[in-house]
């Protein structure tokens, strides 16, 4: 067992951590459809 | 490799060995030396723990995977993100909060001793195995190119990382992952930018999409859906997350790294840091290999990328006639790529579409005889090879050190958080809790040290009888995806299912495991799809063993 510090923290930006999981979500789906856009564009 | 390359690989050597040593300070109690004290900042950990995941062979043969097959691997990392996510709100707090050496030492907290030893052990095997053999494919490749023996190779790289990692602890681990990702951000900006250029003048940037894009090497997404395909849009966001899941909460290799924690916020930014930069790295990676791919478009390459190989095979009797059917092949395509380009240019749909059925022909008989050179070698699959030759022979120099330091940093960084958290679940896992279980801190720490010592000569070990395995190498290779899904379950249960006590998840691992070697035996499921159907075993048979117990059918 160790003894170090277990603080729970809010995240540095977005207010709470649900916002920011959301966020990474939204970002990779907006990821996917890039490369999804990408893919279209240059494949024939 | 010219001198100013060598200098440039072995002065990022130096410089990474140097700087863990002087990171590593300090490291004298058992909780600075596995967990650096919990003091570590989240963009330390965030990098360790991508440097951590990149291997050198990731490194070398993702670009080669997309040179021969075009970028479809990207979708093996979309559950990347969903992954972190799911860690970031449930593995990290509960781990913190037990305050942990390893993860498996919660599932003592939680179930019971036998649990924990149980998964302990997979982890020691399933990642000692992996260690070794990824020791063992870098060096071959490394060897290969660099001319040397590969005992020099695999004794270079090792010996380095043992003399930081043994010394240092988890800071310089840590520590040295951060530069060495660095080094490798750096590699691949340069790779990227350096491909781009060295195209031929008349190409420009969009002609090379063009040309990548009809040749099927931008493929990134496929949204069908089929069990037996490796890399799908589904198999990557539902396969995908459950490998992430397992690999990046339950595989000690990188608990360790977010362990390692000043809080529990800190711990969550670097999982999601990788979340955020993860996809976009191995985009790029797979982007070069489809560059590299147009520059041998116009560049002639060889007919086998694996130098030794193809040195046996221009003996055999076969091989003029395969290699003039190369030559023939690769002139038509190059012919018709710039047709292509010319109807492309100009913007005639219908010459165009005409030139793309062209130059697939024409790939398609490149692809061919290529295929009927690699028939007439021993070891026909040269992808990992591909990038290497395409950097030693044609990059400048300086650039080439640079990226063969880059290669060295990814295998060094892999091997030293591998070696640390092997010896970390040793010491805690084992000889703490069964051999030794009063002994004073300076004895654990030099027991870790001895343990980090011991698996890095393991690893050393491993990597220089490789070679005696043959064909198993093929089959461990996928080791990871052969024990995750059920060490995953294991977490889930711990984590979801407070009912569910020891005896039931104990049985919940043997079945689990037992259902991923029957699938990989005995069906044609892909890889990613072992962790899904893993983990689900696991929980299934732990709740119904459970139950049944409560039920009073089983006495556990």
């Amino acid at each position: 067992m160790t003894t170090g510090p277990q603080r729970d923290e809010p995240p540095p930006f977005w207010g709470s951590w649900r916002r920011v999981y959301l966020g990474v979500l939204l970002y990779l789906a907006t990821l996917i459809g890039l490369f999804w856009a990408f893919a279209r564009a240059f494949t024939r | 490799m010219r001198p100013l390359d060598w200098v440039v690989l072995f002065g990022s050597l130096a410089g990474i060995v140097t700087y863990g040593l002087y990171k590593g300070r300090g490291s004298d109690t058992v909780n600075q030396y596995l967990l650096a004290g919990k003091t570590m900042p989240w963009y330390a950990m965030a990098l360790s723990i991508m440097a951590t995941q990149a291997s050198a062979i990731t490194f070398i043969s993702t670009t080669g995977q997309s040179y021969v097959d075009g970028m479809r691997f990207i979708q093996f990392y979309f559950g990347l993100p969903v992954a972190m996510v799911i860690l970031s709100a449930t593995a990290v707090p509960i781990f913190h909060r037990a305050n942990v050496y390893t993860a498996y030492e919660y599932l003592e907290q939680r179930f019971d001793a036998k649990t924990r030893a149980l998964v302990s052990a997979v982890f020691l095997i399933q990642r000692g195995l992996a260690c070794g053999l990824a020791l063992y494919a870098t060096a071959i490749v490394l060897t290969v190119l660099l001319g040397w023996p590969d005992w020099i190779t695999t004794v270079l790289m090792t010996g380095l990382v043992i003399l930081y990692t043994v010394l240092g602890g988890v800071k310089a681990v840590t520590w040295t992952d951060v530069q060495q990702m660095l080094i490798i951000f750096a590699g691949l900006i340069v790779a990227l930018l350096t491909a781009i250029l060295l195209l031929p003048g008349e190409v420009s940037f969009l002609d090379a999409l063009a040309l990548a894009g009809a040749a099927g090497r931008l493929n990134a997404v496929d949204a069908s859906f089929n069990l037996r395909t490796n890399y799908t849009l589904w198999s990557g966001l539902i396969g995908g997350t459950f490998l992430a899941l397992s690999y990046f909460g339950t595989d000690q290799s990188q608990v360790q790294r977010y362990l390692t924690g000043r809080s529990i916020a800190q711990s969550r930014l670097s999982l999601l840091f990788n979340a955020v930069a993860k996809v976009p790295m191995q985009f790029v990676i797979l982007f070069i290999g489809a560059i590299v791919f147009v520059f041998f478009v116009f560049e002639k390459p060889p007919l086998l990328f694996h130098p030794v190989e193809l040195e046996k095979i221009r003996g055999r009797a076969e091989f003029a006639e395969v290699d003039a059917r190369f030559g023939r092949a690769f002139d038509e395509r190059r012919s018709v790529a710039m047709g292509f380009l010319k109807a492309h240019r100009a913007g005639d749909p219908v010459q165009t579409a005409r030139r793309v059925e062209e130059y697939r022909r024409a790939q398609k008989e490149l692809d061919a005889a290529r295929a009927q050179g690699a028939g007439l070698a021993e070891k026909g699959n040269d992808t990992n090879y591909i990038f290497l030759t395409f950097v030693t022979r044609y990059m400048p120099a300086g650039v080439v050190g640079l990226i063969m330091a880059a290669i060295f940093a990814a295998a060094m960084s892999s091997v030293s958080a591998e070696i640390n958290s092997l010896a970390t679940v040793t010491v805690i896992d084992i000889y703490k809790r069964h051999v030794r279980k009063a002994a004073s801190d300076r004895e654990y720490l030099w027991a870790s040290r001895l343990g980090t010592a011991f698996w890095g000569c393991y690893a050393m070990a491993f990597a220089q009888y490789g070679r005696e395995l043959g064909s198993l190498i093929e089959a461990v290779n996928r080791v990871g995806s052969l024990f995750y899904g059920a060490m995953l379950g294991a977490f889930v249960l711990a984590f979801f299912f407070p009912r569910v006590r020891g005896t039931a998840a104990f049985l919940g691992v043997l079945a689990g495991e037992a259902a991923i070697f029957y699938a990989h035996l005995f069906t044609g499921i892909a890889f990613l799809w072992y962790n899904v159907l893993g983990c689900l075993v696991v929980v299934a048979t732990g709740l119904a063993v459970q139950r049944a117990a409560e039920r009073g059918r089983m006495r556990l």
